[in-house]
């Protein structure tokens, strides 16, 4: 994206190079704890390789095998393990967040089979959103994560009634996963309205900051999971080889997903532009990038990052007509506008 | 016509005399003989020139599943001695030396590894066989893919990377801990998402568990026929009928007609 654009945007690259050491790290800690059929899996700007200061260390233990109760022994280790000070000095990374969701044992059958109904929590439809969209597995026992995000998939596409079929009189057929695009959106809604649960749980605490990452990079997220279902279409994906298949659109996504959020964004840059030169595709994705950019260098700045957090509401409001933080979310929020 | 049998070793471990006698009464068209344990391989081998194997339209060899580098030798030894014909199917965690099994060329068939193995499992991993040995063809497991992903979105990137290696294919259900089982409802169903892929003519041998070895032949052979009949199911091909040879009469079945 850089060589096309003819643009460096330093602020990802550090990012990313901070999460791939931390990662390291990270494997190296749990290393032999896990058990065949669990991994532990990392969220947040570690999964997204965005690693800045005071990063979350957001992770889940997740089992996906026959019952056993020695598993709870296993998730205590690997607790006590990612919970040590020396993790949080060392690798520059807070603990998870207040909520409970994360740092947290989740078996998959609830994950896979509650989608929608009462059983269908917050912290399920987290939990499973999130191992599509921002999920890393840290460490050699990737394999439950695999099987689990195949199968959360394999719901969405199973269930998507008329998806891939053709229309009468029509040729041609629907290959957008609606079903997986409404939960999207759905996350989107949750996310939304966990901000202002948050502004009424916390007060005024964070709040700037949690403000900033809803415009920005949660809301990267979300688009890049929009992205995702609309890939499915080769007329998007420019995919001429796409089958009209479950497993083929399955394996489509689960590609697709294995991306980081700006790696989506960026595939879908480069697809269109490497076929047809576009002056505005250009101008919108140098727009989209820079603005990120920035984001990460203020979430990388203690001081700025510090003064942000203790922002009160009031104050953010009365300065957000003349800040650059407004016009970095506009800059931010036009480009999707475009690409959609 | 696709051609439809069953592994001896799964229809009478260390028997293969006693299943290939059972396979007689049936109209299975084609048979795997088993030589799982290395032990069994030289009694097996040295048995061929006298096993009437007419009935059958399509024969393959199963190589041992375990054996030490040490071993590798003597079994591509005997291993020359099965017919050209026949396909070899062999478990890629078996091959110490690759190259030394490169003269077997197509016959070779290498099989999609079950979870408890380390390699062979997935298309990423296959590749790395069918660099070494370009000619060999594959022995589609549909259990084996079914257990390391039961979505079969494995068994699809295995077919659309490797479709046209497939020279026979392996069915039978297996349980998370790698034993082999008979078909079941949820395992025919995920087989059939994926059985457009497969090719119309790859010859299916079963691997489904004979439960019924200590009965009456003739309860023995029903389960075979019945067993077999799912196996169609799932691939979305003709039944098998006893009573006469394969026939453009046959018809495909729905999974409901043969489940009931």
């Amino acid at each position: 994206m850089e060589l096309i654009l003819g643009c460096h945007w330093k602020n990802i690259e550090e990012a990313r190079q901070k999460a791939e050491t931390t990662l390291e790290q990270l494997s190296k800690i749990i290393e032999g704890m896990p058990s065949a059929d669990t991994s532990v899996i990392v969220h947040g700007s570690l999964a997204r390789y965005e690693c800045t200061q005071g990063s979350d260390l957001d992770w889940t233990f997740l089992v996906d095998g026959e019952a056993n109760a020695g598993v709870q022994e296993t998730f205590i280790e690997i607790k006590k393990a990612l919970s040590k000070e020396s993790i949080f000095k060392e690798l520059g990374l807070k603990p998870p967040g207040e909520e409970g969701t994360f740092g947290a044992l989740a078996f998959s059958q609830p994950i896979i089979l509650f989608i929608g109904g009462e059983e269908d929590s917050n912290s399920n439809t987290t939990r499973r959103v999130l191992l599509l969209l921002e999920a890393l597995p840290i460490g050699e026992r990737r394999v439950a994560f695999d099987r689990v995000r195949k199968n959360i998939l394999k719901r969405y596409i199973d269930e998507d009634r008329r998806l891939l079929q053709k229309r009468q009189n029509v040729e041609s057929r629907r290959w957008v996963p609606l079903f997986l695009l409404n939960d999207f959106a759905r996350y989107w809604r949750t996310m939304a309205v966990d901000f202002a649960y948050k502004q009424f749980d916390r007060g005024n605490d964070g709040y700037a900051l949690r403000n900033i990452k809803l415009g920005l990079s949660r809301k990267l997220l979300f688009a890049s999971g929009l992205l995702a279902c609309f890939w499915c279409d080769p007329i998007i994906s420019k995919n001429e080889n796409q089958e009209p298949s479950k497993q083929s659109l399955i394996n489509c996504l689960d590609t697709f997903l294995s991306l980081t959020p700006l790696e989506r964004i960026a595939l879908f840059f480069t697809t269109h532009l490497n076929i047809s030169e576009s002056k505005l595709l250009r101008e919108t994705a140098k727009e989209l990038f820079c603005s990120y950019d920035e984001f990460l260098g203020l979430l990388n700045d203690s001081d700025k990052r510090n003064r942000l957090k203790k922002l009160r509401q009031d104050e953010e409001e009365s300065a957000r007509s003349s800040r650059r933080r407004g016009r970095r979310e506009k800059s931010f929020a036009r480009p999707f506008r475009i690409c959609f | 016509m696709a051609f439809i049998g069953f592994s001896t070793g799964a229809l009478m471990l260390g028997n293969f005399q006693e299943a290939l006698r059972l396979l007689e009464g049936t109209s299975m068209t084609a048979v795997e003989l088993s030589a799982l344990r290395l032990p069994e391989l030289p009694i097996l081998v040295g048995a061929l020139p006298k096993l009437d194997l007419g009935k059958f339209n399509y024969i393959s060899f199963h190589a041992p599943s375990r054996f030490s580098a040490g071993e590798e030798d003597g079994v591509i030894e005997l291993l020359r001695q099965v017919p050209e014909g026949w396909p070899i199917v062999v478990h890629p965690d078996t091959i110490h030396e690759a190259d030394k099994w490169a003269e077997f060329g197509n016959q070779l068939a290498i099989e999609n590894m079950d979870r408890r193995k380390h390699e062979g499992r997935s298309a990423d991993e296959l590749c790395h066989w069918f660099e070494q040995l370009p000619n060999a063809r594959l022995c589609l497991d549909l259990a084996h893919a079914h257990q390391c992903d039961r979505t079969m979105t494995e068994a699809f990137r295995i077919l659309s990377n490797f479709g046209d290696r497939v020279c026979q294919l392996h069915i039978s259900e297996l349980d998370s801990t790698g034993h082999h089982f008979p078909l079941s409802y949820g395992s025919i169903q995920a087989f059939m998402e994926i059985a457009s892929l497969i090719p119309a003519d790859a010859p299916a041998i079963l691997e489904s568990l004979n439960p019924l070895q200590e009965e009456e032949d003739e309860q023995q052979q029903d389960w075979i026929e019945r067993e077999a009949n799912r196996a169609c199911a799932a691939l979305g091909r003709c039944e098998v009928r006893r009573e006469m040879p394969i026939s453009p009469m046959q018809v495909p079945l729905s999974p409901a007609s043969v489940l009931a």
